[in-house]
C-alpha cells in the first residue's frame, strides 16, 4: 500500500549530508580541554572494551542519535511529504463549481446552501494543494465562467472561491465542458471535477475527451416552486393567467396572485413528493399590467429556496393578431379566418399598407420579406444568401424527418406530403452549409432540406424550399395544425394574447432608442450600462437573480422586466443519476474526494520538538548516581 | 576571622573548639600493635600498671609477690593477679603532597585531618611521626618521631609548611617513609588514591613493618560526580597527560562504576591487613568526618 508519498523527492539527496555529519562526529578536531588530578580512573573506563567497542560508542551516543534523526525529519519535511487521497490527483485540475438557483437550497438542519458545502469541499481541496498542482476554477450556471486560470496560488483560488455566488439560473453544463476542452489545450487536463447538486441536465451533448469526476453534493431540504407562469388572452380584456407549482416533498400551500400590487386571487395547493400542479386565474385588463404571483408553505414546512417562490408576469395591452397573407395565398387565408383572435390583411377591398408592422407576414414572395413583423413564413422562397446552394428540380419530393420539438411542426404528420418543384441541394451542398449561413434545417426532404428556420436579431423568418400549392401538404389535416402552430408561436414571439414569464440569464430584446446608452438596475441594486444597437434593441442584458430589473435612460420612459427562475429541474431538487455524455456515461462519484493531505508541517513540528528534546537532553539536571544515593558525603 | 582571633588560634588548620574536641578522642587501633617501650596503650595482662585485669593459676616460676594471698587464704590454692600491661603506640601518617591533592580542598582537609590524629596520638603518648610527598626521587618531608603535648606545635608547624606539589606517588611515599621509620602501631594513609601504582605491595610493606593500615580516601566532588559533557580533552594535573573522551556524560556510569571497584578493592586490600578504609569527600567539613564518619566506623573512640 502506498501510504505516504513525496512531491519533492529529488531532495532526499539532502540525506547525503548525513556522511560529513558521521565524519565531523568520528574526527571531531576541536576538544575543551579539561585539567583533572588524575586520569587513573577515566584511562580505566576508556580501556573499558565497552566503550572501546566502535559499535557501543556509537550507540551511547545519544547526541548523535538526535543529531541525525532532526536532519533526517528536515529533509523528510523538504521532500513535501503527503498522505495520498482516494482519488487520482492530476497536475492540472478544473473544478466545476455548480453554481444554479438549486444550489441556494438550504439545509433544514444545518441552514447551510449546497454551494457552501461545495465551496468548503473545494477550499479544503485548495488548502492540501500539492507544490506542483495546479487548479483552475470554472463556475457553472446557464453559462460558464472561468474564475482562474491554472495556478497553484492558493490566495487568488481562495479569493475567488470566496466569491462565487449562487445564480437564478437554469444549469448548463455544455458551456462549461466547452470551457474546460479549451483549457485542456494550455495544459495537460486528464480529468475535471464537477461539484454539484445533481439538479443538471442528464444529457450533456458533449463528447468528453478527459475524465469527469462528478461529486454529487448532499441532498437539501423539502423546496415547492413556481415552475410557469404564463397567461392567453381569452377574449379582447380577459386573460387566462395559468401557473404550475412543482414540489419535491408532501406539501401544502397558497399562491397568491397580484395584480399591479393588489392582490386579485389566491389559490391553495397540495402536492405530494414529485407532483405538479397548474393553477389556473382570469385577470381582466385592457391595458398593460403587471401580475406577481407569491408561492406560500404551511408555517410548520420548510422551504429550501427562495428564489422559485416568487414570479412576474407583464401582460401587454389586450389587441388581436395583425396578420398579413399574401391574397393569392388562398388556403392561408382561409385558416387564417377562422383563427380567433386574428385581425387578417390585406383586407378585402381595401389598400394595402406595407409600412404598417405586422405580427405575422405569411407570403409568397420574396419582396414581402421587407414588411415588418415579428415572424416571417415565406412560401416557397429561397433565401437569398442561400441561393447558391440549391437548384430548381422537378422530382417528386417527401419529407423523411422534421423536427418535432419545433412550436411551428407540434403535433404534425408530414409523412404522406408530396412535393413537386421543390428546390434541391447543388452537389455537394449538406445541412452543414446551410448552417454555416445561419440558417437551421427544421425538415428535411429525400432531396435535402424543405423548411428552414433563421432568427436574427428583431425577427423569426422560417422559409419552406417548396410551394405549398404545388404540393398535398395544403389537402391534409398538417396544414390547419401548421397554420394553428404559426399563430401560436406568433403569439408567444410578438407577446400578444400569449404570453409567458421571462426566465433568468439573458433579459429579452427590449425595442428603444438606436444607438442610446441605457443603465439596468438588478434587484440586487446591480448596474449595468448597455448601449442599443443600430436597430433600437437593447440586447444581452444579464438577469442572474429573479426580480424585477428597470431599463433608464436614453431619453426614454423608464421599462421593466422581470426575470423568473421557472425551471422545473431547479425547483424539483430532483437529481439526476447520471450524467449522459455523447460517448459515455458519468456516474455520481461512490466516495468523497479526498485530496493529498501534506504531512511537511507535522514532520518539521516532529524535527523541532526532537530539538527541544535535545535541549532536554543536555541541560538537564544531573541525577545523582545510585551509588550516592545513600550516603551523599561519605563514599 | 579577625586578626584577634587569628592570634588566639593555637593553629589555623584547626579551630580552637575542634581542637578541643579532637583532643578528647583517641585511635582506636584493631590490633596490638605496639612497642615494648612503655605506653599509654593498654595492651593486655601481665604488665606493672596498677590497674587490675585478671586471675591465672600459679606455676612455679612466678614471681610469688603477685599471688593473691586473700585468695589463697580462702581456697588453699595459689593464684596470680595479673595487671594491665600498657606499651607505646606509633602513629605514622602518611601525606600524598603530590599535585593531584591540590585541587578541590584536598590537600586542605588532608593536613587538617593530619593535624587532629596528631594531636590524638600526641594526647595519648602515642610517637608521632609525618611524611609528606614530595616529587619523584626526592625523599618525603618528614617530621621525625615526636611524642607529648608539647609535640603538638612542632607538628602543626610542619603541616603548615607542607605545600603540595610534584608527581610521587602514594606507594613510593610509604616505601620512603617505611625507609626511616622503625616502631609498630598505627600508619595513617591520607591519600586520593589515584595513582597508577600497585599499593598493595605498600601496604604489604606496612603490614610487615608491624603498622596497622588507616586508609583514607579523600575525593573532591568533581572526582565524586564529575561534571562533563560531550566531547573533551582530559588532562592530568600531575604529568601533562592527556586523554580524549567521547561523550563523557554517557561513559559516567561506567566512571562511577571504576570508582566503587577501586574503593572496594582499596577496601579489600586494607581489610585483607586488618586495616581500614574509608573514602570521604573533600567538601565535608572536617568535624563531620572527624565526629560523625570515624567516630562511626571504630576510626577513634
Amino acid at each position: 500500500m502506498n501510504w505516504l508519498g513525496f512531491s519533492a523527492i529529488a531532495n532526499a539527496w539532502w540525506l547525503l549530508l548525513l556522511v560529513p555529519l558521521l565524519v565531523f562526529y568520528f574526527l571531531k578536531l576541536k576538544r575543551p580541554r579539561v585539567e583533572i588530578s588524575s586520569l587513573v580512573l577515566w584511562q580505566s573506563v576508556v580501556n573499558d572494551q565497552r566503550v572501546n567497542s566502535p559499535f557501543q560508542k556509537f550507540r551511547r551516543n545519544i547526541l548523535l542519535w538526535l543529531q541525525m534523526a532532526v536532519l533526517i525529519l528536515l529533509i523528510l519535511a523538504a521532500m513535501q511529504p503527503f498522505v495520498p487521497g482516494a482519488a487520482e490527483q492530476a497536475d492540472y485540475q478544473p473544478i466545476l463549481i455548480d453554481c444554479s438557483a438549486s444550489m441556494g437550497a438550504t439545509d433544514p438542519v444545518t441552514g447551510r446552501t449546497r454551494l457552501e458545502v461545495a465551496k468548503e469541499r473545494v477550499f479544503d481541496l485548495i488548502d492540501n494543494l500539492n507544490p506542483d498542482q495546479q487548479i483552475s476554477l470554472i463556475a457553472v450556471h446557464s453559462s460558464a465562467d472561468r474564475l482562474t486560470e491554472f495556478t497553484g496560488n492558493r490566495r487568488i483560488l481562495h479569493d475567488a472561491l470566496a466569491a462565487v455566488r449562487v445564480r437564478d439560473v437554469r444549469s448548463q453544463l455544455e458551456d462549461a465542458f466547452r470551457l474546460t476542452q479549451a483549457l485542456a489545450k494550455t495544459a495537460p487536463v486528464e480529468s475535471a471535477v464537477l461539484f454539484s447538486d445533481g439538479n443538471i441536465p442528464d444529457k450533456v451533448r458533449f463528447a468528453l475527451p478527459f475524465l469527469v469526476n462528478y461529486q454529487q453534493l448532499p441532498a437539501a431540504g423539502p423546496n415547492a416552486g413556481i415552475t410557469a407562469f404564463n397567461a392567453r388572452l381569452t377574449s379582447s380584456q380577459d386573460w387566462d393567467v395559468f401557473l404550475r407549482v412543482e414540489s419535491s416533498a408532501d406539501v401544502s400551500g397558497q399562491i397568491v396572485l397580484l395584480q399591479d400590487g393588489q392582490q386579485t386571487g389566491e389559490q391553495p395547493f397540495v402536492l405530494g413528493s414529485g407532483e405538479s400542479q397548474q393553477i389556473a386565474f382570469r385577470v381582466t385588463s385592457e391595458i398593460s399590467t403587471k401580475l406577481e404571483a407569491r408561492l406560500t408553505t404551511g408555517n410548520t414546512q420548510f422551504d429550501s429556496l427562495a428564489a422559485d417562490n416568487v414570479a412576474w408576469l407583464d401582460l401587454p395591452p389586450a389587441r388581436p393578431l395583425r396578420v398579413y397573407a399574401a391574397p393569392q395565398l388562398d388556403s392561408f387565408r382561409r385558416a387564417l379566418t377562422a383563427t380567433p383572435g386574428v385581425d387578417l390583411f390585406p383586407k378585402p377591398k381595401q389598400p394595402e399598407q406595407r409600412s404598417v408592422p405586422y405580427d405575422l407576414v405569411i407570403s409568397d414572395e420574396s419582396a414581402d420579406e421587407e414588411l415588418i413583423a415579428a415572424v416571417h413564413f415565406l412560401v416557397g422562397v429561397t433565401p437569398k444568401d442561400t441561393e447558391s446552394l440549391v437548384e430548381p428540380s422537378s422530382a417528386l419530393t417527401k419529407f423523411l424527418d422534421w423536427d418535432r420539438t419545433t412550436p411551428l411542426l407540434r403535433h404534425m404528420q408530414l409523412r404522406d406530403v408530396e412535393i413537386a418543384d421543390a428546390v434541391q441541394p447543388v452537389g455537394g451542398v449538406d445541412v452543414r452549409d446551410f448552417e454555416e449561413a445561419g440558417y437551421s434545417v427544421v425538415a428535411t426532404g429525400s432531396n435535402g432540406p424543405l423548411i428552414l428556420r433563421k432568427r436574427s436579431s428583431s425577427r423569426l423568418t422560417f422559409h419552406t424550399l417548396f410551394h405549398t400549392s404545388r404540393s398535398t401538404l395544403e389537402f391534409r389535416v398538417a396544414f390547419p395544425v401548421l397554420v394553428a402552430n404559426l399563430v401560436q408561436l406568433v403569439r408567444q414571439e410578438a407577446a400578444v394574447g400569449d404570453v409567458a414569464g421571462v426566465q433568468t440569464g439573458v433579459l429579452p430584446a427590449v425595442d428603444l432608442n438606436a444607438g442610446a446608452t441605457y443603465e439596468i438596475t438588478g434587484p440586487d441594486d446591480t448596474l449595468q450600462t448597455v448601449l442599443a444597437d443600430e436597430t433600437g434593441q437593447l440586447r444581452g442584458v444579464t438577469a442572474n437573480q429573479v426580480g424585477r430589473y428597470r431599463i433608464s435612460g436614453g431619453d426614454s420612459e423608464q421599462r421593466s422586466i422581470a426575470a423568473n427562475l421557472l425551471s422545473s429541474a431547479e425547483s424539483t431538487l430532483t437529481p439526476v443519476s447520471s450524467i449522459e455524455f455523447d460517448e459515455q456515461t458519468v456516474a455520481p462519484a461512490d466516495e468523497f474526494l479526498t485530496t493529498n493531505r501534506p504531512v511537511w508541517s507535522i514532520v518539521t513540528f516532529l524535527a523541532f520538538g526532537l530539538l527541544l528534546v535535545e535541549w532536554w537532553f543536555f541541560q538537564r539536571p544531573r541525577t545523582r548516581h545510585p551509588s550516592q544515593a545513600s550516603a551523599p558525603k561519605s563514599v | 576571622m579577625t586578626d584577634v582571633q587569628a592570634r588566639a588560634q593555637l593553629t589555623p588548620l584547626l579551630s580552637n573548639e575542634t581542637l578541643a574536641r579532637v583532643e578528647r578522642l583517641r585511635l582506636r587501633p584493631n590490633r596490638r600493635l605496639t612497642n615494648r617501650a612503655r605506653g599509654e596503650h593498654s595492651v593486655g595482662t601481665g604488665g606493672a600498671t596498677i590497674d587490675f585485669a585478671d586471675y591465672r593459676d600459679y606455676v612455679a616460676g612466678d614471681d610469688i609477690r603477685y599471688v593473691d594471698w586473700n585468695i589463697f587464704a580462702r581456697l588453699q590454692r595459689p593464684y596470680l593477679k595479673l595487671y594491665a600491661h600498657e606499651e607505646e603506640l606509633h602513629v605514622v601518617i602518611i601525606l600524598d603532597a603530590s599535585s593531584s591533592m591540590a585541587s578541590e580542598g584536598k590537600f586542605e582537609r588532608v593536613r587538617q585531618l593530619a593535624a587532629a590524629f596528631s594531636t590524638m596520638a600526641l594526647l595519648g603518648t602515642e610517637q608521632v611521626s609525618l611524611f609528606a610527598t614530595t616529587g619523584t626521587g626526592e625523599r618525603p618531608t618528614t617530621l621525625q618521631s615526636c611524642s607529648g603535648r608539647s609535640a603538638t606545635r612542632l607538628v602543626f608547624e610542619f603541616l603548615e609548611s607542607v605545600s603540595p606539589g610534584g608527581d610521587s606517588t602514594i606507594d613510593t611515599a610509604i616505601a620512603s617513609a617505611l625507609r626511616v621509620h622503625r616502631g609498630r602501631g598505627i600508619a595513617i594513609v591520607l591519600s586520593d588514591f589515584l595513582t597508577t601504582g600497585d599499593v598493595s605491595r605498600s601496604f604489604n610493606l606496612l603490614n610487615s613493618a608491624g603498622l596497622e593500615l588507616f586508609a583514607l580516601q579523600l575525593l573532591g566532588p568533581n572526582e565524586i560526580e564529575p561534571d562533563l559533557t560531550g566531547d573533551v580533552r582530559l588532562v592530568d594535573c600531575e604529568t601533562g597527560r592527556t586523554l580524549d573522551v567521547s561523550s563523557a556524560r554517557d561513559l559516567l556510569d561506567l566512571y562511577h562504576e571504576h570508582r566503587l571497584a577501586q574503593q572496594t578493592w582499596l577496601s579489600s586490600q586494607c581489610r585483607r591487613r586488618n586495616g581500614r578504609f574509608e573514602s570521604v569527600s573533600s567538601d565535608n567539613t572536617l568535624e563531620s568526618i572527624l565526629f560523625e564518619t570515624l567516630l562511626r566506623r571504630g576510626w577513634v573512640r
